[in-house]
């Protein structure tokens, strides 16, 4: 059984963590989560975005869901966003290009330019 | 939509959208009454009865951004209910939020299958941590009742400033629901 205690030792854990490298979030990836998204397998997408931040342990990453923005041809769409630089679209995202994308460009900065749909704000 | 579960998912961003703080989610497996029943409450901007009416109607949508003007969400999630004999009701205050019933008959061979209550859960839960999430699961057979309650405001609590989408805050919420799931036997409804 999962209890309160549990998280008070989560909170220790990651308040030691954040002492040595600050509490800065790093990238920011916003799931677009309409019916259209929803209907072509976001869930699924913001799923495995979950799992590959838990598993790898990335503290500096956070995981939003939005509604849809207008590219309902190209869904589930994906956007990344770090500070000081272009938002990136990612789209017809599916969780094996999730996999890629956050070893290539959430893990290593490098962007998959083959599922992007757009840049830019 | 495959299965009832990423309607709930839907149904959960119109409350995001409605400005939502606190989402309640309560879904009653009853086998003695043979329904399947979900309840969907916020306390977001609500609608005026015009424009409850017209959320009904799959060619609108309050998205101003939208070149078609569709909008299914809703539309489909009544029309799977009553497909299966079921009933579909939304009630709204402007100001003060909306409540949406779907009854799906239990047996019913049309009915959706639940599909993955956790990942639509887990998803909504981490994916807007701004919010207060109240998840009630109630599953009642042969006299007996088993319910599960999921509060995200004690889970905040606890944890302070750190995020929800701290790993093992992840994992540990994952855990709950699946257990909770697990334990009212909705894992395979």
């Amino acid at each position: 059984m999962k209890t309160l205690a549990d998280l008070k030792k989560i909170r220790e854990k990651a308040q030691e963590e954040m002492k040595l490298r600050g509490s800065n979030v790093r990238m920011k990836i916003v799931v677009g989560m309409g019916t259209s998204g929803i209907a072509m397998g976001a869930r699924e997408v913001m799923k495995t975005f979950l799992e590959e931040i838990s598993q790898r342990n990335l503290t500096d990453v956070l995981v939003t869901q939005t509604g849809e923005k207008g590219l309902s041809s190209m869904e589930p769409v994906v956007d990344v966003v770090e500070e000081g630089k272009d938002k990136v679209t990612y789209g017809n995202m599916n969780p094996e290009k999730v996999k890629q994308v956050v070893v290539e460009h959430i893990v290593n900065g490098r962007i998959v330019s083959d599922y992007v749909v757009s840049t830019g704000s | 939509m495959q299965d009832i579960s990423l309607h709930l998912l839907d149904i959960i961003e119109n409350s995001v959208r409605a400005g939502a703080r606190c989402i309640r989610i309560r879904i009653i497996n009853d086998a003695q009454q043979n329904v399947l029943r979900f309840i969907i409450e916020d306390d977001g901007c609500g609608m005026d009865s015009e424009t409850l009416a017209m959320a009904q109607d799959p060619f609108y949508t309050s998205k101003e951004t939208r070149v078609k003007k569709v909008g299914l969400g809703i539309p489909l999630f009544k029309q799977n209910a009553e497909l299966c004999n079921g009933r579909f009701t939304i009630t709204s205050e402007p100001c003060l939020g909306t409540v949406l019933t779907a009854d799906f008959e239990r047996d019913n061979i049309d009915r959706l299958p639940l599909g993955n209550l956790k990942d639509t859960l887990l998803g909504s839960i981490v994916g807007h941590q701004e919010i207060d999430f109240y998840v009630n699961l109630i599953s009642r057979d042969k006299g007996k009742e088993q319910s599960f309650h999921f509060d995200t405001e004690a889970i905040k609590e606890e944890l302070g400033d750190i995020p929800l989408t701290y790993p093992d805050v992840i994992e540990y919420i994952e855990q709950s629901l699946i257990e909770g799931i697990q334990n009212t036997y909705m894992e395979d409804v």
